[in-house]
């Protein structure tokens, strides 16, 4: 709690004080002289403070005289009242900031003031002055956290909030603040329990909240319900009480093995400290504390709250906790069961199904339930390992974990539903769960017994009625009837028969057209050769026809020159013998595009011939001349056939 | 003359196609037996009656559809699958066997579907099954016959020779290759083992052929996977997504 103080400035008339205090009804009349320490240092200014509780018609007020004092600041005037069990009190406080000016023993006598008419006079103060600052830390110690400064509401406040003179404050905070994380153990198997809590430890009134919270990284993190607000327990740390507040606390399972790091909580803290001010006279407005309990008769109070000059100022401090490394062992390898699945911790499994016997229109439940201590939270499915006949669906999981257990127990349901799609005998397998104890350092199974189920055939009514996309998810039926019996067909296209039926074809055509090619051969290489000797061929018998020409013997010369020119021009002109005609003759020779001198020459002499043949008795000249122009011709036609 | 060759031929093809029936017990006593235990709801005995037919060598799609059915009820995904693809090869365009199939893959734990075909695939598909690879076959054959019947009349015979005797050729040219290559496809496409359907619950796949190298992703029972590689032990494996990885080759059933 912070008290509140409602601050004024000071110096209020005197008068306006006596209309206000009229009003007030009588209460027991006191007026007192307190001072804030005692003993007090040479140099260590101190409040003096006269008050007067329920003071009717006050008029004049005249302090003590200072001799041996110096008066730093003062009077302040402060005012207030209180209703208390009914009663209503009040008071007026007149408080002087003094310092001694020697070492030794001194009396302050007490202030005198008229009341109601009276004058009246306070106790006097004997005050021990001693030398140095020494006297000062005398008190730190013995201050007890006394009831009234119990922390509300996140807030706390503690007992060594004042901030002497050359006190550092870091050092202060430090010493006086900080945050501790506690592990229950900090070697481990993976899936085991850790307990993490962090704790903020401080001496100071501190505002604190938490700016980083631990993302715990590597664990699965479970935290503890803490009561809000926060309940504060005390602890000696080094021979100094402190006050103990829970920030966090965390149920760690580590899900991977190696060394993990818890990290840091990050608290800042709005440290509250009392400054005492060593200046001399600040400016005009120093705070007037108000105290609006005059209950506060107890000395300690007096003594805290009337120093002589002091401020409050709210200090900054962000403090953390240390990282702490935990070893994470990962589970041992040998002995671990196939159905172990990461359950760590003592458990217990229960399998059960609703029905032994159903028909295929029902379905099943398989509930399978594992109890205990250990990560109850990370508990996977059990491997139900459904037979044919069975359709399982993925199960329903309900958690039932016993809030804030330490260590983390509960339970976890999984409700397979299974339907039955076949009819007859079937045994739904035991179903087996492993977990790893660590107290006992060993794998352990736990195993149910096995189902046997009855189903018999259903009408499939609800099936049908069930299923909203008949015919989307529906399989087509079964074929039935009379089928072709077939085994596996034999491949025609690697069968030998499949290449030859290919093959015969390409084979009687490529001997066809082979057997042509041959004939045409032979008919073009006779006709080439007689091509080629055309030329000689004519020649020779032309030399036969020059010996009947010698020899006079004129028929023969003509039948020899004109079978020369004949036989010539058939095998020239690849004309069978048989064919020749003039009028082919000339087609051919127009073809190939002979001349017409050469062409008419020829008809000449073809003809001269024929006449002489039918018209005997020419003369030799014109055998002559005859021979000469068939040579001729020959030769002209065999330059021109040449191209 | 082609006429008897032609018969020649046929008579041929008769005695290839010609089943060799010698089976103990009448493979349609067995079948109606199976399919009257799948309407009782015994769906595993039914399911390993159609299987026996099966590896007795019987190729029909109805058997394979019905075994696909019984294994599916009885909870068998990878072999309800596999007697569909099976059945799929059989008939392509068959409707029942899609839809059974889908609704087969539906329970495949990480499908991926297949690609969808493009048009001129599809067209080919279409073609491929206007006959059996048996079929194209004896296309094959008859047009290769017709082919040279019409060369020679044309080449060899002047008095028969004619413009549209030599379209013809080329048209039965043409018929012939289609035929050959598409015998020789169907033919490569049914005895093509490269895919596979994952039988076991839940296999592992591996990043290299041995057991301690690292784990890529997990394969479940009745996906169709593609085998890309093959050791002694270990199968590559392509899905249709493109991932790809080793897994043992025991746990896979090529089509």
């Amino acid at each position: 709690m912070m008290v509140r103080f409602s601050m004024r400035k000071c110096l209020f008339s005197l008068l306006f004080l006596v209309g206000l205090v009229n009003c007030a009804f009588a209460q027991e009349f006191r007026f007192t002289t307190t001072v804030s320490s005692n003993p007090v240092a040479l140099d260590e200014p101190f409040q003096i403070q006269f008050m007067i509780e329920n003071g009717v018609n006050v008029t004049s007020f005249n302090p003590p005289d200072f001799k041996d004092f110096d008066v730093l600041q003062g009077p302040s005037q402060s005012m207030g009242q209180s209703i208390m069990n009914g009663r209503r009190s009040e008071y007026i406080a007149l408080i002087y900031v003094i310092q001694a000016k020697r070492v030794g023993n001194f009396t302050i006598p007490g202030a005198q003031a008229r009341v109601n008419g009276n004058v009246v006079k306070s106790n006097p103060v004997l005050i021990e002055v001693r030398k140095g600052a020494g006297a000062s830390q005398q008190q730190a110690p013995q201050q007890p956290s006394a009831g009234g400064y119990a922390p509300r509401g996140g807030r706390d406040e503690s007992v060594d909030g004042v901030l002497r003179k050359g006190e550092n404050i870091n050092e202060k905070l430090r010493k006086n603040i900080f945050v501790k994380v506690e592990v229950d153990k900090t070697n481990l198997y993976e899936g085991d329990q850790l307990t993490a809590t962090y704790k903020l430890y401080t001496r100071l009134p501190t505002n604190s909240s938490v700016t980083k919270v631990p993302a715990f990284k590597g664990f699965s993190a479970k935290d503890i319900e803490l009561p809000n607000p926060p309940q504060a327990s005390e602890e000696m740390v080094n021979g100094q009480l402190f006050k103990v507040f829970t920030i966090r606390k965390t149920l760690l399972f580590p899900l991977q093995s190696g060394t993990l790091e818890l990290e840091p909580v990050e608290v800042d803290n709005q440290v509250r400290l009392v400054k005492v001010v060593q200046n001399k006279r600040r400016a005009r407005d120093p705070f007037e504390d108000f105290f609006n309990d005059p209950a506060f008769r107890d000395p300690f109070f007096d003594d805290f709250f009337n120093r002589p000059d002091v401020e409050y100022e709210d200090v900054p401090y962000k403090t953390q906790c240390n990282p702490v490394k935990i070893t994470v062992k990962p589970l041992p390898a040998e002995g671990r069961p196939a159905s172990f699945n990461g359950a760590v911790g003592r458990f217990n499994m229960t399998a059960e199904v609703n029905k032994n016997k159903l028909s295929t229109d029902e379905a099943l439940t398989l509930k399978v339930t594992i109890s205990g201590q250990g990560n109850v939270n990370l508990l996977n499915t059990p491997k139900v390992d459904v037979t044919s006949g069975f359709e399982a669906y993925d199960p329903k999981v309900s958690d039932n974990i016993e809030k804030n257990s330490n260590p983390l127990s509960g339970s976890r349901t999984f409700e397979f539903v299974l339907m039955p799609t076949e009819a007859g005998e079937h045994v739904i397998p035991p179903v087996e769960f492993s977990y790893f104890d660590p107290s006992a350092n060993a794998y352990k199974t736990i195993k149910s017994a096995a189902f046997p189920i009855n189903i018999t055939q259903g009408k499939k009514v609800k099936s049908e009625k069930q299923d909203y996309s008949v015919g989307r998810n529906e399989l087509v039926g079964i074929e039935t009837g009379i089928m072709p019996w077939v085994k596996k067909h034999t491949w025609f296209v690697t069968s030998i028969w499949f290449y030859v039926l290919l093959l015969i074809p390409v084979l009687v055509y490529a001997g066809a057209v082979f057997y042509k090619r041959r004939q045409d051969y032979n008919t073009t290489n006779a006709s080439v050769l007689k091509h080629r000797y055309a030329n000689k061929v004519a020649l020779k018998r032309l030399e036969l026809a020059a010996r009947y020409l010698k020899e006079g013997k004129d028929k023969a010369f003509y039948e020899e020159t004109s079978r020369a020119v004949w036989g010539y021009l058939s095998h020239k002109l690849k004309i069978p013998f048989a064919d020749l005609s003039k009028q082919l003759i000339q087609e051919k020779l127009a073809a190939r595009s002979i001349n017409g001198s050469n062409t008419a020459e020829l008809f000449d002499l073809i003809d001269n011939c024929e006449v002489a043949l039918y018209a005997p008795g020419q003369d030799n000249r014109r055998m002559q001349g005859t021979y000469e122009k068939a040579v001729s011709i020959i030769t002209n036609l065999e330059d021109a056939l040449k191209n | 003359m082609f006429k008897s060759i032609f018969l020649a031929a046929g008579i041929l093809l008769m005695a290839c196609f010609t089943p060799a029936l010698a089976d103990d017990v009448n493979p349609q006593v067995r079948f109606d037996e199976a399919n009257a235990l799948y309407r009782q709801s015994k769906f595993t005995e039914a399911a390993t009656i159609y299987q026996q037919l099966i590896d007795a060598g019987y190729t029909s799609r109805h058997l394979y559809l019905n075994a696909g059915n019984a294994w599916y009820k009885a909870g068998k995904t990878g072999q309800a699958v596999y007697s569909y693809e099976k059945a799929l090869q059989l008939s392509p365009e068959d409707a029942a066997i899609k839809h059974n199939l889908s609704v087969a893959n539906q329970k495949v734990n990480g499908y991926v579907g297949d690609l969808p075909l493009v048009f001129f695939q599809r067209w080919w598909l279409q073609l491929q099954h206007l006959h059996t690879s048996n079929g194209w076959a004896v296309g094959a054959v008859v047009f290769i016959w017709i082919l040279m019947a019409s060369l020679l009349i044309n080449t060899q015979i002047p008095g028969l020779r004619n413009k549209y005797l030599q379209w013809g050729s080329y048209l039965f040219g043409v018929l012939f290759l289609v035929y050959l290559l598409m015998a020789i496809d169907t033919y490569n496409i049914a005895n093509n083992h490269n895919n596979g359907i994952v039988m076991a619950g839940s296999i592992k796949v591996k990043a290299a052929p041995d057991d301690t190298s690292k784990e890529l992703f997990e394969l479940h029972e009745g996906m169709k996977v593609k085998l890309v590689d093959t050791t002694s032990e270990y199968c590559k494996v392509e899905l249709n997504d493109g991932k790809n990885g080793w897994v043992s080759c025991a746990a896979i059933k090529r089509l």
